[in-house]
């Protein structure tokens, strides 16, 4: 039996180490995190059939809970962790090309320590241990954003430190808070006395803690860095940026709401700040003409449909967001990566530039459409299905609000179809058609857009064994007490 | 007075982190919203370290036998300020970093004056 | 007008945060997990230091991690104020006169001994890895100030760095497959407060000592030569 600690142990080993290798080859830096992510996906692949008959739990150090700290491998954790760690392997392959300028030594390591820090995001069970996971994630990708040292890139990287710092500062606050009431510090130990205070004092702290990770994830009022430093990262760090980081933000929220404090009467009003994001979001890239603007703005109105659609808390609901983090961590990180080459080519992020991009480079455009198409949610797509779930978790759970609010995130949807069909236009019906010389993008390049674009369509069609994981993973959610019990045995 | 008695430290807590979020939110030298960081961290810090106080109680370390361990204050917050502490000094040098090179590129700290992005 | 917004957004912050203050009495005893690891310490770990042992071997994953943000904060500085060729300094740095000269060499061993002594007592006094790297860092921060004709290579430093954050995991993995569980104490507990005790605490912080001295080194150096 292999312990899933190593999930988090064997990319943080290589991270320490990758500074020694880069001394001995500086060409072997760019292997260390396609490898390290190798072993995490096949580790992570290979252990989903144990997990879905039994949550995983591991005790560090050998001490029993709420004493020590715990890892809870569970359907969520596992599924979040296959996410990341194809993902991150898709991302670094693309990056053995992409990344040329700077110290690529130092890029690879801080690529790498993000994803650790996204990993043991998702599969601790120790609401400090989250925190400190949730910091290598931010400062790592503070670093990431200004990697570059361009004016916009510095920029931007200043101003998401310090939203960033906020926010992670009133989480802090809030853990002090959970530890002055209860005493301890492992989730389902607080999850099993939570009710014991009056509701004042919680809702006060889960506030604190709500806004604090809402930084991250980019919810409406906080979501002010997310179109700056999406755009001026370096392209791979924004696919990554855009289809994990975010995704952790919203994963955090959800565990600190249902299982840790079991507060749903607060979700109407989630509800209605996810779909007040989604629409800002959508309507914010429908004037944009930098591509990578678009897709950051377009990236915070997935999250707000998806923060919408776990707001309905059936279990349709959650399963149907669990379903849109898929759909939208492949597609976005599709977009991303192609529209990196694009840009590449062409130099400019303006996309009227795009003109003539279907002959050009067909390939990586094709690999833009399909990704495209998945994010609006057209039937073949993996879009399609999360979409229809959303809608139809909405129409199940009824009442006036949700109602209205579905419908809301239907004039989002066709907003977002109308700037996506503008720049595809743009990619193949515009410019001459003559004296085009192909200049595709490099086939390292080119496998990451295979493999995701495969994906999306196989998904889309045979949704079945995505959906096995999901019913899971929903049940983790939902079933609170079972969570408790499986911890403090 | 009473009531002041019994909240000191935490009334200091406080005090710390509004006054650093007050920087952040106010000022527009661009040092100065990281010194307000600063200020932020070390009131959090130090409202932890509160919550784990004992009135009249001893550091948790067994240093000479026949120390009693019911007057010990709590040994967790301080292990979790000693990470918090790290995890302050890590932001600040990033964030001085970044305010070196901007300084390089814009030649001022004004955050005024550094917007090609819109804010 | 900002400031007016900055004010009232406080005022309201302030406001929500009276009530679960309110509820945390201060400085009574009131801790169900602190007095497990209080009464129980000595028989669990061996350490005569409680925190250290929450630090290192309770709550040793959240050191790990910490670890791992020092780490990320020296690499995103330098990868941030990395210079693309290696300027040769053309400018002849003033020399520092004889009695700075002279008290930093005489000081500079003392710090790092004095450092060493911090993170290697980790278990028994107050004081630990963090505490004496800073230390160490600090008797760099002194050459870099006073003695500017001796060069300390990055590069060393960031070899001493990344051994021993592999150590640490290292140390992490050898538990795991001696015993089963990650970062388990496996070395003997031996007698309280004696310098061989407390199981792996003494290892893990000499690793943590040596990678936080060449971590603030490494950053203080870099804000130092790259600045210029």
């Amino acid at each position: 039996m292999v312990n899933p600690v190593l999930l988090i142990a064997v990319p943080l080993g290589l991270a320490f180490s990758l500074p020694i290798f880069g001394l001995i080859s500086k060409r072997l830096e760019k292997y260390l995190p396609v490898i390290a992510m190798l072993f995490n996906l096949s580790l992570s692949v290979y252990l989903v059939p144990r997990v879905l008959t039994h949550p995983i739990i591991v005790y560090i150090g050998g001490w029993a809970p709420p004493f020590g700290i715990d890892l809870f491998v569970g359907p969520v954790g596992i599924f979040f962790s296959v996410i990341i760690a194809l993902v991150g392997l898709l991302v670094s392959i693309y990056a053995m090309d992409y990344i040329k300028e700077g110290d690529t030594g130092k890029y690879h390591v801080l690529f790498l320590l993000l994803l650790t820090g996204a990993q043991g995001v998702v599969l601790t069970g120790d609401i400090f241990n989250l925190f400190v996971f949730y910091e290598i994630l931010c400062i790592s990708s503070y670093a990431l954003v200004g990697y570059l040292r361009d004016r916009d890139g510095l920029e931007s990287a200043i101003k998401y430190l310090v939203q960033g710092s906020i926010g992670t500062g009133l989480v802090l606050t809030g853990i002090a808070f959970i530890y002055g009431l209860y005493g301890t510090l492992n989730m389902a130990d607080i999850a099993r006395q939570i009710n014991s205070i009056k509701p004042a004092a919680n809702f006060i702290t889960l506030a604190l803690i709500i806004t604090g990770l809402g930084v991250e994830a980019a919810i409406f009022p906080m979501n002010a860095w997310l179109p700056d430093a999406h755009s001026s990262a370096p392209s791979s760090i924004s696919a990554i940026l855009s289809g994990i980081a975010i995704e952790i933000g919203v994963y955090a929220i959800a565990r600190v709401i249902f299982t840790i404090f079991g507060a749903t009467d607060i979700l109407s009003f989630v509800a209605l700040v996810g779909i007040i994001t989604l629409l800002v979001g959508e309507m914010s890239a429908l004037k944009q003409n930098n591509i990578k603007r678009m897709l950051a703005y377009s990236s915070t109105g997935q999250i707000g449909l998806i923060v919408f659609a776990f707001a309905i808390a059936t279990s349709y609901g959650i399963e149907a967001g669990l379903f849109q983090i898929l759909n939208h961590s492949l597609s976005k990180a599709l977009l991303f990566l192609a529209a990196g080459y694009m840009i590449y080519r062409t130099g400019s992020m303006e996309i009227s530039s795009f003109e003539g991009m279907g002959k050009r480079m067909p390939l990586t455009s094709l690999g833009f459409t399909i990704g495209a198409f998945s994010l609006i949610g057209l039937p073949p797509f993996a879009g399609f299905a999360s979409k229809f779930l959303i809608v139809k978790a909405a129409l199940t759970k009824g009442g006036g609000l949700y109602t209205c609010l579905i419908a809301l995130a239907l004039v989002a949807t066709v907003i977002e179809g109308a700037y996506f069909f503008r720049v595809v236009q743009v990619l193949y019906f515009r410019g001459s058609n003559e004296n085009v010389t192909r200049q595709e993008a490099p086939v390292v390049a080119l496998v990451p857009f295979f493999v995701l674009a495969v994906l999306i369509i196989a998904i889309g069609i045979y949704p079945g064994p995505v959906m096995h994981v999901l019913n899971s993973a929903t049940s983790e959610f939902v079933h609170r007490i079972a969570y408790i019990q499986g911890v403090l045995r | 007075m009473s009531f002041l008695n019994a909240n000191t430290y935490y009334i200091a807590a406080f005090g710390l982190i509004f006054i650093g979020l007050y920087i952040v939110m106010a000022k527009k030298n661009l040092v100065k919203v990281v010194i307000g960081l600063s200020f932020v961290d070390s009131g959090i810090n130090l409202l932890l370290i509160s919550i784990g106080y004992i009135k009249g109680g001893t550091a948790p370390i067994f240093s000479r036998p026949g120390i009693s361990p019911l007057k010990m204050v709590d040994p967790i917050p301080q292990a979790l300020v000693l990470t918090a502490i790290v995890i302050g000094v890590a932001v600040l040098a990033l964030a001085l970093s970044l305010v070196v090179k901007l300084y390089q590129q814009y030649g001022t700290l004004d955050i005024r004056k550094i917007r090609g992005l819109k804010w | 007008m900002r400031k007016i917004i900055a004010l009232i957004f406080l005022a309201i912050l302030l406001w929500g945060i009276t009530k679960p203050v309110s509820r945390i009495p201060f400085g009574t005893n009131k801790i169900k997990v602190a007095e497990h690891y209080i009464t129980k310490d000595i028989t669990e770990t061996g350490a005569a230091n409680v925190v250290t042992s929450v630090v290192v071997l309770y709550r040793g994953f959240d050191t790990l991690g910490e670890v791992t943000i020092l780490f990320i904060a020296a690499i995103g500085l330098a990868s941030i104020l990395y210079l693309p060729r290696k300027k040769v300094s053309d400018e002849v740095l003033e020399e520092s006169s004889l009695i700075l000269r002279t008290g930093c060499r005489f000081l500079f061993p003392l710090i790092l001994l004095f450092g060493a002594y911090i993170f290697v007592h980790g278990h028994l006094t107050p004081g630990g890895g963090f505490q004496g790297g800073a230390i160490i860092a600090s008797g760099f921060a002194l050459i870099f100030l006073s003695c500017r004709e001796r060069v300390v290579s990055t590069v060393k430093l960031g070899v001493v760095e990344s051994l021993a954050g592999m150590t640490f995991v290292a140390v992490g993995l050898i538990g795991l497959a001696t015993g089963g569980y990650f970062l388990l104490s496996f070395l003997p507990k031996g007698t309280l407060n004696m310098l061989f005790s407390a199981g792996i605490i003494p290892v893990i912080y000499v690793a943590i000592g040596f990678k936080v001295g060449s971590e603030l080194a490494g950053i203080i150096g870099n804000l130092m030569e790259r600045t210029q």
